[in-house]
């Protein structure tokens, strides 16, 4: 088996142990906040931008036109090792 | 010839591993059947119960320093062993990283979790909490997790612009909120009968709160959650309850020859800070015939005050004026341990923990002996 693997997260049963459920956060909106909005980072100032789909690719702060892709929403699972 | 038996003294100068200039002598004991003709040294466990000592010089939490006579180095090496390798201790075992948007990669501060050494009620951590196994079958993993065999820890930081620092500020941990993440900032999150065992001065908690996980810039965040579990430092160092578990021989300096005068400052200077005393040779010495004091009334001489403090660097024996009047050597059965624990466990009870494990294993060993010629 590999050292660190991806693991989609089932939301519900998951985290939670046998009988009592665990105190580990909700599981992240995968969706996005909101429907059809995506979040870039702006490659100038770093700010969080949130594009519509059609909108013109463009930091509204500093209007630079490199955006990035935010990391993966997903949980990665490592090994302390 | 009739062989006599050894005298007390004979049996003591046995037991000195011989240190010289540019040679170590007599390495191995002799204690053992057919080494010396007429002499049985068939071990007893009476003659041993008769022998064996522990003497405590120091006894804190985090730092213990005892010394084991009369036992053979076999014994004492495999406590030594034991304590780095087989006591149990809980640590992080897997993390769940949701975001982590730092400098830092994932498996790098994956690592540096597990490192964290933590604390914790002491009846929860040594008696509630038991080993993890993980299932054979993957899909099983989820559910074989129980309040008494996993902690859950949880870590959330977010590093934000401070309003209130300072125009022209350029200190990182004034200038940003959260700037550094450290320790302290991993909560415990108790789940089931936990609570019972964990909570209050009890609670599961970093040893060292001040210990540095990442460095954050505004925008960045950590966003993970950690499973603890025990495990045995023969798996991976993070499980070693101790930070250095060692020992050496108990050091003897035998002054055979008078040193006196400018020579004896000399020579306690050849040695670290009160391992040599300076005395002044009384009357009724001096007035001894053959004891090599005569005339000297009066004088300084070197005496051995504490060999134990001694590092046994043998500077004494590079000085000409030395020669032939000291002999360096070391207790082949006197072990000095020096025990300093990570804090999840009194370093004392590290030790204690290790005879129980030897009887243990030996026990093992014997009902396996006992079914193998059966």
């Amino acid at each position: 088996m590999s050292r660190e693997e991806y693991q989609v997260p089932a939301t519900g049963s998951a985290n939670t142990f046998g009988g009592g459920s665990f105190n580990v956060p909700a599981p992240r909106d995968y969706a996005g906040e909101g429907g059809g909005v995506m979040h870039y980072m702006c490659g100038d100032c770093a700010v969080r931008v949130p594009l519509e789909k059609g909108a013109p690719i463009r930091c509204q702060k500093c209007g630079a036109r490199v955006l990035y892709k935010e990391r993966t929403k997903r949980m990665v699972q490592f090994e302390a090792r | 010839m009739p062989h006599k038996p050894p005298t007390k003294e004979e049996l003591e100068r046995r037991k000195i591993v011989g240190i010289r200039d540019e040679i170590i002598t007599d390495v191995t004991s002799t204690d053992f059947p057919g080494h010396y003709p007429g002499e049985s040294h068939v071990w007893d466990i009476e003659e041993f119960r008769q022998g064996v000592r522990v003497e405590f010089h120091q006894n804190d939490p985090l730092e213990a320093s005892f010394s084991l006579i009369g036992v053979d180095a076999s014994i004492a090496n495999a406590f030594r062993r034991i304590m780095i390798a087989d006591i149990p201790t809980l640590a992080i075992e897997t993390v769940f990283i949701n975001n982590n948007t730092s400098v830092i990669q994932d498996e790098v501060l994956a690592h540096r979790l597990g490192l964290i050494p933590f604390q914790g009620g002491h009846e929860g951590l040594h008696k509630f909490l038991k080993w993890w196994r993980k299932p054979t079958d993957e899909s099983e993993v989820n559910s074989s997790y129980y309040d008494f065999n996993t902690v859950s820890l949880r870590l959330e930081v977010a590093c934000t612009h401070n309003d209130q620092a300072a125009p022209g500020e350029t200190d990182p941990t004034k200038l940003y909120k959260h700037a550094h993440v450290y320790a302290r900032d991993i909560e415990f999150c108790p789940v089931g009968r936990q609570d019972r065992y964990f909570s209050g001065a009890d609670a599961i908690a970093p040893v060292n709160p001040d210990i540095l996980i990442a460095k954050l810039r505004p925008g960045q965040e950590i966003n993970l959650s950690m499973h603890m579990h025990k495990g045995v430092g023969s798996d991976h160092a993070k499980f070693s309850p101790v930070a250095t578990a060692s020992y050496r021989l108990l050091p003897t300096i035998d002054i055979t020859r008078p040193i006196l005068g400018a020579d004896a400052a000399k020579f306690a200077k050849c040695f670290p800070p009160g391992v040599i005393g300076l005395q002044k040779v009384t009357r009724t010495e001096a007035a001894q015939t053959g004891s090599g004091y005569e005339g000297h009334e009066g004088e300084v001489r070197a005496v051995v005050e504490d060999p134990m403090r001694d590092t046994v660097s043998r500077e004494c024996l590079r000085h000409p004026e030395f020669k032939d009047k000291v002999k360096l050597g070391r207790k082949r059965d006197h072990f000095i341990y020096l025990v300093e624990s990570t804090g999840q466990w009194h370093s004392d009870a590290i030790f204690l923990e290790s005879v129980t494990h030897l009887k243990k294993r030996a026990m093992d060993l014997e009902k396996q002996v006992i079914n193998m010629v059966r």
